[in-house]
């Protein structure tokens, strides 16, 4: 057993990072969330060739599984990037296999959607209903970036009989209405399809919900684990810094042990994800387990961290002149986006043999 | 509002604080261990009277509300007497209420004034494998025959049985399925435990080792008509109305437990050095006994919050209730992090936590348990519905 990244997966994450730390400074990013507009970033993204990233080859990614895939999620939360339209995209992009060129077009920035409440398990979000000319007609409120989607991946049909459908979001019958989250580094809309019509697309859907599902849980834990590391980073920087009764405060062991148990859940975190991540990839008997574990356990961990950071911080945490409630709002939005932790440790309980 | 304690309130405290601080940790240690009833403990405390401090003055007591009742318990667990010190005499000090409620002239003369004097020791038997806390369900059976009744059955977890000369039983004298009401078709006794048809084995367990905590089984024990409290198939209400006190009691028990590990953890932590400075320096050990301080002190208002309204005739189970979820979780925490402060010596016998902390669990379990509260405030006090 070894429990490591490769080289090649160290290679990128040092990279990657490196790259973010260049083009996402945190005076940069505030821009974007404050103008609501991540486009900048995205195309620059998208032209420095992150976009592809973790998908296969086959697909028409280039190369790389679910492990790079939360590399990608912990280094843009540490830098508290714009990533609604990364996200959205690769857990809807297979539902595209078979249509190299929406896969391509997708991968250069004309983001694809799954059309589900972004606080939804993608597999139990309910589906739209679709008549015999393939028109669909329904809602899906707070669509992951469901304002800025060119298309929309919809799971439509009653009961076991479903089918996903490739929607044109300009198409007529679409409407879509922005919604305003707390934390701006991701974005959401109310999305209402009035017979739109669709192609249907040739894949398993309950596959791909399955596997869109399992990895929304990995990816996003992986995300509130990268906004961990930076809260716990800032309180640690600034326990040093801060000094009270002719000390460092980070001296008193109140603050110490604080930021001591953030450790614990990062560095547990870490084992977890990855796991999870390389056990979603491997098709692992358990995979779903897993990754509801994970999504459950990670998620919750990193709103407690984020308290705890902004207890050690005091005042200066609450103001928006200092960085941490950009992770604080990160942490908040991971704990509920595609399920919230009781959702997912329902399915772990249904996984038991439990009455 | 008024916070203060009464003169004569002041004065139990005290003069039980005394007395208790007579029979140290030591004593309690070598009880615990040698499974041994505190006889000395217990008559020092007849003796002073203390036994009937809620018994109505014409049997011999003092006619003391569930407030004084319930400060002397607490000041009885601070001692270091814990749960064993608390148990020896719980039911003496309240078990009795039912009796002197709705037991018979003859019954009451007989007895009470013995208990008084600590003469006659008594245990509760209500509960039951089958029934746990779903009363109702209890299948000890009271079969009328001529002027007697004959009864066969179990009982479980029978507090001091062993030590008792007699027992508040309570029995189904028409079975659950024949009853109209659920609540029906029970009958209380107070009648002596005849080991010739009671065989009573003591449970093993954890902690409170001082005082016996039994099985019971009865066969064909003979009861006479006069041994009944009140009214036959009215049994349950009759217990009902002691409910909310033995809340109070074993909160304020739990409340004395707490207090007694949190002296001994400022003790330690002022007196033990380590990396040359006392332990209590330390934060992380400081801040957990300041905020088990905290929570005691505002688990003991809710406890006086709750005896008040008993003794003032008003509703008082949400208060109960709170009061013995609040001190139970205060109390077991202040024992937890006495244990931890003192280190590998809090896991020894000899400095004495180690007992706090198995008897500080009890309260957790007993007489009903945490979650069992909280179906109570869920369902009675919320208005959510019954969950179970």
């Amino acid at each position: 057993m070894q429990w490591k990244l490769s080289e090649e997966q160290e290679a990128y994450q040092k990279t990657f990072r490196g790259w973010l730390a260049d083009v996402a400074p945190s005076d940069r990013v505030r821009r974007w969330l404050d103008a609501g507009d991540a486009s900048a970033f995205e195309s620059r993204f998208i032209a420095d060739g992150w976009a592809g990233v973790g998908l296969t080859e086959k697909l028409g990614g280039q190369g790389g599984g679910l492990v790079e895939l939360a590399l990608t999620a912990e280094e843009l939360a540490r830098a508290a990037a714009p990533s609604a339209s990364w996200l959205a995209t690769v857990l809807a992009v297979t539902a595209l296999a078979g249509h190299p060129k929406l896969v391509e077009a997708a991968l250069a920035g004309e983001t694809v959607s799954l059309l589900v409440p972004a606080e939804a398990v993608p597999d139990r979000a309910p589906s739209l209903s679709v008549d015999a000319e393939g028109m669909v007609t329904g809602t899906a409120a707070r669509v992951l970036a469901g304002d800025i989607a060119t298309r929309f991946v919809v799971p439509v049909g009653a009961g076991g009989v479903r089918e996903l459908r490739l929607v044109e979001a300009a198409a007529p019958g679409v409407s879509r209405t922005a919604r305003r989250l707390l934390d701006r580094s991701r974005s959401v809309a109310d999305v209402t399809l009035h017979q739109v019509p669709s192609v249907r697309l040739d894949v398993d859907a309950v596959d791909v919900l399955w596997q869109a599902s399992a990895m929304a849980a990995v990816l996003v834990a992986a995300d509130s684990l990268g906004a961990t590391e930076r809260v716990l980073d800032l309180a640690v920087e600034y326990s040093k810094q801060r000094h009270q009764f002719g000390f460092p405060i980070g001296s008193f062991q109140a603050v110490k042990h604080a930021a001591a148990a953030i450790l614990v859940s990062v560095e547990a975190a870490r084992s977890v994800v990855y796991f999870a991540a390389a056990s979603v990839d491997g098709g692992a008997p358990q995979a779903l387990l897993h990754a509801a574990a994970v999504k459950a356990q990670v998620t919750a961990d990193g709103v407690r961290g984020a308290d705890s950071a902004l207890t050690i911080h005091g005042a200066i945490g609450y103001t928006w002149e200092h960085d941490l409630h950009l992770f604080f709002k990160r942490a908040k939005l991971d704990e509920r986006l595609f399920g919230a932790p009781v959702v997912w440790n329902e399915r772990i309980a249904e996984g038991l043999a439990l009455i | 509002m008024d916070f203060a304690l009464t003169e004569d309130q002041e004065t139990i405290r005290k003069a039980v604080r005394e007395l208790a601080a007579k029979f140290d940790d030591q004593y309690w240690m070598e009880k615990d261990a040698a499974h041994e009833f505190p006889t000395e403990f217990y008559k020092a405390f007849a003796d002073g009277g203390w036994l009937g401090i809620t018994t109505p003055e014409e049997y011999g007591g003092h006619g003391f509300g569930i407030t004084e009742a319930s400060l002397l318990l607490e000041e009885v667990a601070a001692s270091g007497a814990g749960m064993n010190g608390a148990s020896s005499m719980h039911l003496s000090i309240f078990g009795m209420h039912p009796v002197i409620v709705h037991g018979s002239q003859e019954m009451k003369r007989e007895n009470l004034p013995r208990i008084v004097s600590g003469d006659l020791h008594v245990c509760f038997g209500v509960t039951e494998p089958g029934a746990g806390l779903d009363t109702t369900r209890i299948t000890t059976f009271a079969r009328r025959d001529g002027s007697d009744y004959v009864v066969n059955g179990r009982k479980v977890w029978i507090s001091k049985a062993v030590e008792s000369e007699k027992v508040l039983l309570l029995t189904r004298t028409a079975k659950f399925e024949d009853s109209p009401k659920k609540t029906d078709g029970l009958t209380l006794f107070f009648t002596d435990l005849d080991r010739d048809h009671v065989d009573i084995r003591p449970i093993r367990k954890m902690g409170r080792n001082a005082v016996t905590s039994n099985e019971l089984f009865i066969d064909d024990l003979r009861i006479p008509a006069e041994h009944r409290v009140g009214e036959e198939g009215k049994g349950f209400t009759y217990i009902l109305d002691g409910l909310n006190p033995e809340r109070m009691l074993v909160a304020a028990e739990a409340l004395g437990i707490g207090r007694a590990a949190l002296r001994l953890a400022v003790r330690y932590g002022n007196e033990r050095e380590v990396f040359g400075r006392p332990i209590g320096m330390n934060q992380g050990l400081q801040f957990p006994l300041a905020d088990s301080l905290a929570r005691l002190d505002g688990a003991e208002l809710v406890l006086r919050k709750a005896t008040w309204l008993y003794d003032h005739g008003k509703p008082c189970a949400r208060e109960a209730n709170t009061a013995k979820y609040l001190c139970a979780d205060a109390g077991f925490q202040a024992a937890d992090r006495a244990l931890q402060t003192h280190g590998g010596m809090g896991y020894s016998e000899e400095y004495h936590v180690s007992r706090y902390f198995r008897e500080a669990r009890l309260t957790r379990i007993a007489p009903l348990s945490q979650e069992m509260v909280l179906n109570f405030l869920g369902e009675h006090v919320l208005g959510l519905p019954r969950s179970y």
